[in-house]
């Protein structure tokens, strides 16, 4: 293989990880809130906004339906607003996070909904405020769940990126369609996948791992 | 010098009759709806509730599932907001108390859980200072109090245990101690024993009570268990379907139940059945030569007189003890026997008389031959 080839390679490899990191890290920031904000929005719960939690919902759903290839043309005047322009790799971390956001908040509220409501009773009957009861009570106790969650989105995350190279974005996906593909190079198409193979696995076994290691439910006098 | 009187309502009440005039905690008529949901009808969980919780007293409200208690317990911190009454704490009226209100005061109100509903995410010490970290209290003042509470409980060396490590016992002790960590001047205990083993049970009571004794701490309980009312509480009140239906120091009501539920409850602990093997012989006409089957009640002072051997010698028959379970509330005796005469009918109305003039409950269970 050629030096050529194995320059472009470890290049695509790096976009893909910055695209992902860039999307995921934004997501997380930007659906952390989110997802706390629509498991604790329904009627009668702690911050009981069932208005504004139906309407984030729906977006969040609207969001969540249509498929990524999709959104990525769909929103390119929003990208173009973000990151000036539309096509490049920088300009693919746009529709990735928009991606990233719906799905993450919907993992978090999924695992905020898992805590005990008993707990949520405790720590009112101490006196704590609402926004205690999340720093102190629910997040913490969602942790492992949350960690669980933020991988499956890593490796969606990994997944999306692929498809980025239709609006310009490098990447491995990028790359195993022009090169493999497009120009009948098998071998490359074979390094792209074992990339993609090694890191979906390194990410699902430091995510499990990490999730194992906060989780204090498992362990036994 | 005595301490001036500073309400004027403390001494108008001090000259009511009944339980006494210092109430930590005073329901007047409450009442608490659900509304409808959906089509369905308003629920009605407590229909004009009137309890008085003395300071520095245990009172325990026992009831089935359903019958109201869990809510009522939770109208004290706040928890559930009675829709009708009045809910008075230490003479302030909390009633219409708005949420940021609450909190205040639920930092002087402790409350434990049938399911400990500790954080599995924290060590048994990080749990325990929840309540300060929630009050704003400093770090090394936290780490005074929560040493001193866990000392208490008797779980010091487990301070670095996560809740998954402890048994349900230790579990209810890191909660107990968790409740006391801000000092409260009242302990809320929702079912606390029902999720622990009898002698678990016994353990828990036992700290509750010293708890109550030494540190001053009023405790509101619920329960569905009457051993816990018996063991621990100085005041009990029973509810049913939205109302307590009776209520009076735990060994009045206990050997003088008044309401059927009531009576039902000490059934399962203070009754005496009819064995099997005599439950088929029992017949209700006497035969010549047949034995009487008497139960024969003992509360408080008389349950510590010599009875059957008094019987013997008044009336001048031997008595056959079947069955009997004496027990104590509080620290009187009180409990009841089977026994068995050989008796007649007219020799019955002498037995009867006995009984009667050694101060003693006895009912006529039927004869056996």
């Amino acid at each position: 293989m050629s030096p050529e080839l194995i320059r472009l390679i470890v290049e695509a490899t790096g976009d893909t990880l910055l695209m992902v990191a860039i999307a995921a890290g934004l997501g997380t920031a930007l659906g952390l809130p989110l997802g706390v904000f629509l498991a604790t929005s329904k009627k009668g719960e702690l911050f009981a906004a069932p208005a504004v939690n139906a309407v984030l919902g729906a977006l969040v759903n609207a969001t969540r339906s249509t498929p990524f290839i999709i959104l990525v043309v769909a929103i390119i005047p929003f990208t173009r607003l973000i990151a000036g322009t539309s096509i490049g790799t920088f300009a693919a971390t746009v529709p990735l996070t928009v991606a990233a956001t719906p799905f993450i908040a919907r993992l978090i509220e999924g695992a905020i909904r898992e805590v005990d409501q008993g707990l949520v009773e405790a720590a009112r009957s101490m006196g704590a405020t609402p926004l205690q009861i999340v720093r102190k009570v629910l997040v913490p106790e969602a942790l492992p769940a949350i960690v669980l969650g933020l991988t499956l989105a890593l490796v969606s995350l990994l997944g999306f990126s692929a498809m980025v190279g239709a609006v310009g974005g490098g990447g491995l996906g990028d790359l195993g369609i022009r090169y493999g593909y497009q120009r009948f190079m098998p071998d490359v198409m074979a390094i792209v996948v074992a990339v993609l193979i090694v890191l979906v696995q390194t990410v699902q076994s430091v995510g499990d791992r990490l999730s194992r290691r906060l989780n204090k439910r498992l362990r036994h006098a | 010098m005595n301490a001036p009187v500073k309400s004027g309502a403390f001494r108008v009440e001090a000259l009511l009759p009944g339980p006494p005039a210092d109430a930590i905690i005073r329901f007047e008529g409450v009442g608490k709806t659900y509304p409808s949901r959906d089509s369905q009808e308003p629920v009605t969980a407590l229909a004009g509730i009137d309890l008085v919780v003395p300071r520095g007293s245990i009172v325990g409200v026992i009831g089935r599932s359903g019958a109201g208690k869990s809510t009522l317990i939770r109208l004290v911190n706040g928890l559930e907001r009675a829709t009708s009454g009045r809910i008075l704490i230490e003479g302030e009226d909390v009633t219409n108390l708005t949420e940021a209100g609450w909190r205040e005061r639920r930092r002087a109100t402790g409350m434990i859980f049938q399911h400990f509903n500790l954080l599995s995410s924290r060590t048994v010490f990080d749990n325990v200072a929840l309540p300060l970290e929630i009050a704003g209290v400093p770090k090394a003042k936290i780490e005074a109090q929560v040493s001193r509470l866990l000392a208490l409980v008797g779980l010091a060396d487990k301070r670095e245990r996560y809740p998954a490590e402890l048994s349900g016992g230790q579990k209810q002790r890191v909660g107990i101690a968790r409740a006391l960590a801000t000092e409260p001047k009242v302990l809320l205990c929702d079912e606390a024993t029902s999720a622990l083993d009898p002698e678990t049970t016994r353990a828990i009571l036992a700290l509750l009570k010293q708890v109550n004794r030494e540190l001053g701490i009023t405790i509101l309980l619920i329960t569905h268990e009457i051993p816990v009312i018996k063991e621990i509480c100085d005041r009990v009140a029973v509810i049913e379907g939205g109302n307590i239906v009776e209520e009076g120091e735990t060994f009045e009501v206990m050997t003088r139940p008044r309401h059927p539920t009531t009576a039902s409850f000490v059934e399962a602990v203070t009754g005496v059945e009819v064995p099997d093997y005599l439950a088929g012989r029992i017949h209700q006409q006497a035969l010549a030569g047949d034995s009487a089957v008497l139960r024969i009640a003992f509360t408080g002072e008389n349950a510590t007189t010599p009875v059957i051997s008094r019987l013997s010698a008044v009336i001048g028959v031997d008595v056959n003890i079947l069955a009997g379970r004496i027990d104590a509330i509080g620290e009187k005796p009180f409990g009841s026997l089977l026994v068995s005469v050989p008796a007649s009918e007219p020799e019955l109305a002498a037995v009867f008389g006995a009984l009667k003039s050694l101060d003693l409950k006895a009912e006529l269970v039927g004869h056996v031959s």
